[in-house]
């Protein structure tokens, strides 16, 4: 019973981390607005965590620069499992437009797993909870596997 | 012998104990939360949010920094909790209380900073210096809340102290029962400024905002808390829920402790036999000691949430050591002088 409750409670209160690794700041400001009163995703239980220790979800903007890459992995080592990789924007899954530059060591997708992409510059705060929801069930599913 | 030590254990682990802690101080701070969304123009997360974050933090990883002392890390929180827990044996429900002594204001007054006292210690033991920042800071601010308590406490001692004629009443239950026989405090106009000041020092001592200084998430990660994830996460957030039980119902007992008498009254003027009248008379002052805890809520935490900012840690000193304690100290003035 104790086990179900835990699974049931870690669908419906997911805490978000966000990484800026090098984005432009305009998906960082899209992720606010999902989670200021016009969107409200607090409703669903999303909670932006000050700390990687407390997060549940990742995401991650920008198109992985060469200086905040070691960051960006360190960060998401840091948050406990079950945990979630989000990225938001089409930086971190192509390079977007700064694809074939000197210093951009993206796609994420080559140093960690990613479970959803959210692509779009910037995508839409309906795509982005979309994402998050989705992500949620992926975050529910983990912990269902774990022992 | 035995029965008696089963009645204390349900003391403890059920009634005014733990189990009740753990649910009204989740229901009261998912109100809280659902108020202050509704404030802010939101849809808000439902009011059982707080009891999902705990279950959910139960089933994560517990990291343990390499930095930190294992046995401190994770015995801190339970300590913490195991303060509350006690703390809440000693604050009456009206007419039942299930440890009553001379002295529990003072026991009280001690054990209010053992949760403090819990959350700076497991959070210097994480060696952060998010912790370090974040425990330099709840240091003042449970320094600034202390002075303007202690006052209001005075007060209280010593109005229901004059009146029955001990001197300095430190007995809680003596407090609540002379507000049964003579009216709720909050009635009289010498305790009036008293009132106002203990509802200033709930936000303090909870650590809510606009005194969040030492748990402010967006600046210090949440302080001490930086380095903790899983469940002694979880029973911190619970520890932070039940203060404002704690405090709440503090506030009830000592200012509106008269509501009691009329609850008594009600049972009486229904006509019950002994066991039965004693079982209503209980479970009518739970309820109503539940709704005057979440009016609380809402007036001394929701609502100064959703209207103000963060201050800085000197403004939260400098507030309370003049402000909050010139209010109590117009009430224990006044008190003194018989008013």
């Amino acid at each position: 019973m104790f086990k179900k409750l835990i699974e049931e409670s870690t669908g419906k209160s997911p805490w978000l981390f966000h990484i800026n690794a090098g984005s432009c700041n305009g998906c960082d400001i899209e992720l606010v607005s999902v989670l200021t009163p016009r969107y409200d995703a607090e409703r669903l239980g999303f909670k932006l965590a000050g700390s990687p220790r407390h997060a549940d979800i990742v995401v991650v903007t920008g198109p992985i620069t060469a200086q905040s890459l070691p960051r960006v992995l360190r960060s998401i080592e840091q948050v406990p499992e079950p945990r979630c990789i989000v990225t938001m924007g089409s930086c971190p899954q192509s390079g977007n437009v700064f694809r074939g530059s000197y210093s951009i060591c993206g796609p994420l997708s080559k140093y960690v797993h990613v479970d959803v992409d959210v692509a779009g510059c910037t995508p839409k705060p309906e795509a982005v909870i979309d994402g998050l929801a989705l992500a949620t069930q992926i975050l529910q599913e983990k912990r269902r596997a774990m022992k | 012998m035995i029965l008696e030590a089963v009645k204390y254990l349900a003391y403890v682990l059920i009634f005014p104990g733990f189990l009740f802690c753990f649910l009204t101080g989740l229901l009261l701070s998912g109100i809280d939360r659902k108020l202050v969304a509704r404030m802010q123009k939101r849809v808000g997360p439902p009011i059982l949010q707080p009891f999902y974050d705990f279950f959910k933090l139960c089933g994560k990883e517990t990291i343990i920094p390499a930095a930190a002392n294992r046995t401190v890390f994770l015995m801190a929180p339970l300590v913490g909790l195991a303060g509350l827990v006690v703390l809440q044996l000693f604050i009456p429900v009206f007419s039942f209380t299930a440890f009553s002594s001379v002295a529990d204001v003072i026991v009280i007054l001690y054990l209010l900073l053992i949760p403090a006292l819990s959350i700076m210690i497991g959070g210097g033991a994480t060696g952060s210096p998010y912790a370090g920042v974040g425990l330099s800071r709840e240091m003042v601010t449970v320094l600034s809340c202390e002075l303007p308590l202690v006052l209001v406490l005075l007060a209280v001692c010593k109005k229901v102290g004059a009146a029955t004629g001990t001197g300095l009443c430190f007995s809680l239950t003596e407090i609540v029962r002379y507000q049964m026989a003579n009216g709720s405090l909050l009635g009289k106009l010498s305790m009036i400024p008293a009132a106002v000041a203990f509802l200033m020092v709930i936000p303090g001592e909870t650590g809510s905002h606009p005194f969040d200084a030492a748990e402010a998430e967006t600046e210090i990660c949440e302080g001490m808390l930086a380095e903790y994830s899983g469940a002694p996460l979880g029973v911190y957030k619970l520890s932070h829920s039940v203060k404002i039980l704690s405090m709440t119902s503090l506030f009830v007992m000592l200012f509106l402790g008269g509501i009691g008498g009329g609850i008594q009254n009600l049972v009486l003027a229904l006509g019950l036999a002994g066991g039965a009248a004693g079982a209503l008379t209980i479970l009518l002052d739970v309820i109503v000691l539940f709704l005057l805890c979440v009016i609380l809520t809402a007036v001394a935490i929701s609502f100064v949430h959703a209207v103000t900012a963060r201050l800085k840690i000197e403004q939260i000193f400098k507030y309370y050591w003049t402000v909050v304690s010139a209010l109590a100290l117009v009430s224990l003035v006044l008190a003194w002088y018989g008013l």
